[in-house]
């Protein structure tokens, strides 16, 4: 199986954000940076389907300033055969549509059997740019994956939707999928695997060389919303408050499912 | 001549004697010598280790330790017991080989008899008391054994056996004297001088000489092959720790105490990274399984076993031991088992109380690598995301590391990483630096350095974790990832004191550290203050109060730093009433080897066990003296079932509650 799957790195949430100097994104100074989350399961899930399809090769792709190499360099020693840097400092300012072309652009005549990408970034969390490609690649695109199983020539995913209902999807591949939280356990890479991956191919394209699209949309301010009265106080007899208690935490959150 | 005796009495000391018996003797001698050959041969098959250097200091140590008994009798009876056992033997080795230099070397050879006279009532009284000490030594170690085991004492034939050998080697040889002292000494004033022999005679002599002839030789021969036969069983029993615990004092870990080993993380040619077999251990880890006694001295202190967790320190290093000899190629991690390894908190208890001189927590730490480094396995998630989020903020609480120098807003601390001129750099940790509780402890710390005229810098965002828990957990090559950074950092100072607060990062920065070339000289906090205190330079009003004090594992064990902390909460006016479990034999409050990263979800928690024991004191403060212990105490206490269970404290906290200057 020839596989992709796609990576972003983002800023630790934890970190303090400050909107930069040019008004329409976050000042990169002190900020801490990881592969986004929801990628990570895309890489696992990329990993654990070549160990069990033999023969199978995985590229990962990120796009993104020198400093992304650092989570490429980690997909590459969870287990990513090659690595593919876009090089493109102006990364924060693309909008979905264009980073979407961009990674349509590469895979389109490598002959993917499997596009993997997160549902969404941590940081800009448009939770476009997967269904995009699969849009652009003209392959069957399935969002909030959770569970990935082989299933014959194809895949059997489970995908999460609204309030902890799940659904079943079957498809044939070629197809591209998008990763909810919580759809494996992504590894902790060994010391051996670190070592391998110094050695792995790691190219880099300019991004001039895949971005064939102008952007559609653009940002035109990023601000800190205005903090609004915490908390949500519910009243009533006891029965009734578990009744509300229940249905907020079904709708809000995934505790329950 | 009065005052000596015919030695080879009865037996002769001829031919038919002496040709039997020492052809005898040295076979068995090299049955000896050839069951340790072929231990031996199990040994080399592990990896290589340096502990041959220094053989003179290593020597006498070794001998001190052995002859002293000091380690065995650091539990007192039961030590007392043994320490009289081994003199016992010791001296009546040393009376045997007397015999034998004079009867077939210094007589025969230049005709010069020393065992008469004065010399001889020395030697025929210290024997016999020799020899009724270790059958009393003897007695009180089966009672204990048999009729009275504590709970966790192996009782096996094996120990049946080597009792009874030793015993009927004792009591053999007290009757061969009574038969000879029956017949040639009783009535002469030499006898006076064989106290226990005189007892056997005066039970022996109604039996009259010619009885008593063959009852002696005969027994004489019985007694030398029991001894024969104890020489041949010696590598095949546990009585091969006469021989393999006085060793392993020779081949002990001459310290720094603690200090693990690095791994060597740059060799590309390697593919194994700690210990997933034997063969990944060093020699000495097999070794020290064949040095242990069985004692359980270190089951007894583990906090992990106390607490109902399945590691007990002594079955690991039996485990690794049979490992070895019976199925070299197994996979040890298997054996021991994962619940076992993630247990420890390195809190060295086991370490400081074996008297064989086994060092238990390097084994452990080793396999844990291999857990880590070979299969990316952690206790649980909380302790993976503890790894990702050091590798991310450089911190395990997964705060933001741009927030690390936060705490001290609005005290005088300069930043060191500019390059300041200040007299210390403290190096503040990943819990001051980011846990609430622990903030007010890292701010309690630079308000007396500033009492005292001592300039504080820090290294605000710059700082990272120190990487001792996650080095302990066995992630070898974050550890060292941190380890280069911090030390760079540190030594580009130009500071050449650094305190820390934190024992974890005291005991990681004064020895790990070394190994990467860290040079500015490291002091703990409370040895730190302890000196402004001594110069005078610290204005302390006492207050009077009353607590306990927990002896961190790394402030005590691992860095022998039991006093200090005692003399800081005096200066504060503090009486001290001690656990049962104080100083060197202090119990774990759970957070260390790691631990502080990871949930504890078998058996009952050792934070909850530790705080039990603090409010049997009935005191109302329980002190500490480091973050991971105050931050389990915080926990214990919520959750203990008592009405007013004891305020943790730090005794920084305690200290600058009472300065001066402070308002109050």
């Amino acid at each position: 199986m020839n596989i992709l799957v796609c990576i972003k790195q983002v800023p630790d949430m934890e970190a303090k954000f400050a909107v930069a100097a040019n008004g329409v994104w976050y000042d990169p100074t002190d900020l801490a940076w990881r592969m986004n989350e929801y990628d990570e399961y895309g890489v696992e899930q990329a990993v654990q389907l070549k160990e069990q399809v033999a023969g199978s090769d995985v590229t990962v792709l990120c796009i993104g300033t020198d400093k992304a190499k650092e989570i490429m360099k980690k997909a590459l020693a969870m287990g990513c055969d090659r690595g593919v840097h876009v090089a493109d400092d102006e990364v924060f300012s693309r909008e979905p549509y264009e980073i979407a072309a961009i990674i349509a652009e590469f895979a389109r005549d490598k002959g993917f059997d499997l596009v993997i990408t997160g549902m969404q970034s941590q940081d800009r969390g448009s939770a476009q740019v997967g269904l995009l490609v699969a849009e652009m690649l003209d392959l069957p695109g399935i969002s909030t994956v959770v569970g990935c199983s082989l299933d014959g020539d194809g895949l059997a995913l489970s995908r999460e939707l609204e309030g902890g209902v799940r659904a079943k999807v079957r498809v044939n591949l070629p197809a591209l999928f998008t990763c909810q939280l919580g759809l494996n356990k992504p590894r902790y890479p060994t010391l051996p695997n670190i070592m391998k991956a110094k050695k792995k191919e790691l190219i880099t394209i300019a991004v001039a060389d895949l971005l064939k699209v102008a952007g559609r949309q653009a940002t035109t301010a990023l601000f800190v919303p205005q903090k609004k009265g915490g908390g949500l106080v519910l009243e009533g007899d006891p029965a009734e408050l578990a009744d509300k208690l229940i249905g907020i935490l079904k709708e809000k959150t995934t505790v329950l499912s | 001549m009065e005052f000596t005796r015919e030695l080879y009495w009865n037996v002769g000391h001829g031919i038919a004697t002496l040709v039997p018996m020492y052809l005898l003797a040295f076979a068995a001698v090299a049955l000896l010598v050839r069951g340790f050959i072929k231990r031996r041969a199990t040994y080399l098959r592990a990896a290589p280790i340096d502990r041959v250097d220094q053989p003179l200091v290593r020597l006498t140590g070794a001998l001190g330790d052995m002859l002293s008994q000091r380690q065995v009798s650091r539990v007192l009876w039961p030590g007392l017991a043994h320490a009289a056992l081994f003199w016992g033997f010791f001296l009546l080795l040393v009376g045997t080989t007397l015999v034998f230099i004079q009867a077939d070397f210094t007589d025969p050879l230049f005709g010069w008899v020393f065992l008469t006279g004065n010399f001889y009532k020395l030697f025929s009284v210290t024997l016999d008391l020799a020899g009724a000490a270790a059958i009393v030594a003897l007695a009180l170690f089966m009672i204990r054994r048999y009729l009275m085991p504590p709970e966790g004492l192996p009782v096996s034939r094996d120990y049946l056996i080597m009792h009874l050998l030793l015993l009927v080697i004792l009591i053999t040889g007290f009757v061969i004297e009574g038969a000879r002292m029956a017949v040639t000494e009783l009535g002469r004033p030499v006898a006076a001088w064989s106290p226990v022999g005189l007892l056997f005679a005066n039970v022996l002599v109604d039996m009259g000489e010619p009885a008593l002839r063959n009852l002696h030789r005969g027994l004489w021969w019985f007694h030398f092959f029991c001894v024969l036969g104890f020489f041949i069983i010696i590598p095949y029993t546990k009585f091969r720790h006469i021989f393999t615990t006085s060793a392993n004092y020779f081949f002990s870990d001459r310290g720094p105490t603690g200090k693990l080993a690095s791994l060597d993380l740059e060799d590309e040619e390697r593919e194994q990274f700690g210990a997933t077999q034997v063969a990944d251990l060093s020699w000495k880890d097999i070794f020290d399984g064949d040095a242990c006694t069985l004692c359980k001295r270190c089951q007894d202190r583990c906090p992990a076993f106390a607490t109902g967790k399945p590691l007990s320190p002594m079955k690991v290093v039996n485990q690794i031991q049979e490992t070895a000899f019976a199925a070299p190629d197994d996979n040890l991690i298997e054996v021991v088992s994962r619940d076992v390894l993630w247990a420890c908190t390195t809190c060295r208890a086991c370490q400081e109380i074996c008297p064989a001189a086994i060092e238990h927590v390097g084994k452990i730490v080793e396999m844990r690598r291999a857990l880590v480094l070979m299969e990316g396995e952690f206790p649980d998630e909380a302790t993976m995301a503890a790894m990702e989020q050091t590798e991310v903020n450089g911190n395990p609480l997964g705060s933001g590391f741009a927030a690390r120098g936060d705490w001290a807003e609005g005290l005088p601390v300069k930043d060191a990483s500019a390059g300041e001129a200040v007299d210390i750099i403290y190096f503040v940790g990943c819990y001051g630096s980011f846990d609430k509780r622990n903030i007010k402890v890292a701010r309690s710390f630079v308000t007396l350095c500033e009492a005292a005229g001592v300039s504080v810098g820090i290294m605000g965002k710059q700082e990272k974790c120190c990487g001792e828990p996650m080095r302990k957990m066995g992630n070898e090559y974050l550890f060292q990832t941190l380890a280069m950074e911090m030390v760079e950092l540190l030594n580009g100072s130009g500071c050449d004191t650094i305190v820390t607060t934190c024992p974890h990062c005291f005991t990681t920065l004064n020895k790990d550290y070394r190994d990467f070339g860290l040079t500015p000289k490291v002091v703990s906090a409370p040895v730190f203050l302890q000196e402004l205190l001594n110069q005078g330079s610290l204005p302390v009003q006492p207050h009077p109060f009353t607590c306990t004090y927990h002896d961190s594992c790394y402030l005590g064990r691992h860095n022998d730093i039991y006093t200090p902390p005692r003399a800081l909460i005096e200066a504060a006016g503090g009486t001290i009433v001690e656990m049962d479990k104080s100083g060197s034999e202090s119990f774990c409050c759970g957070g260390g080897g790691g631990r502080i990263m990871a949930e504890e979800n078998i058996g009952s928690r050792i934070n909850n066990t530790r705080v039990a024991m603090a409010v049997a004191t009935g005191a109302p403060v329980l002190a500490a003296s480091c973050p991971f212990c105050l931050t389990m105490f915080e926990d214990g206490t919520k959750t203990v079932e008592t009405a007013s269970p004891p305020v943790p404290q730090d005794i920084i906290e305690l200290l600058a509650e009472r300065l001066k200057t402070a308002e109050a």
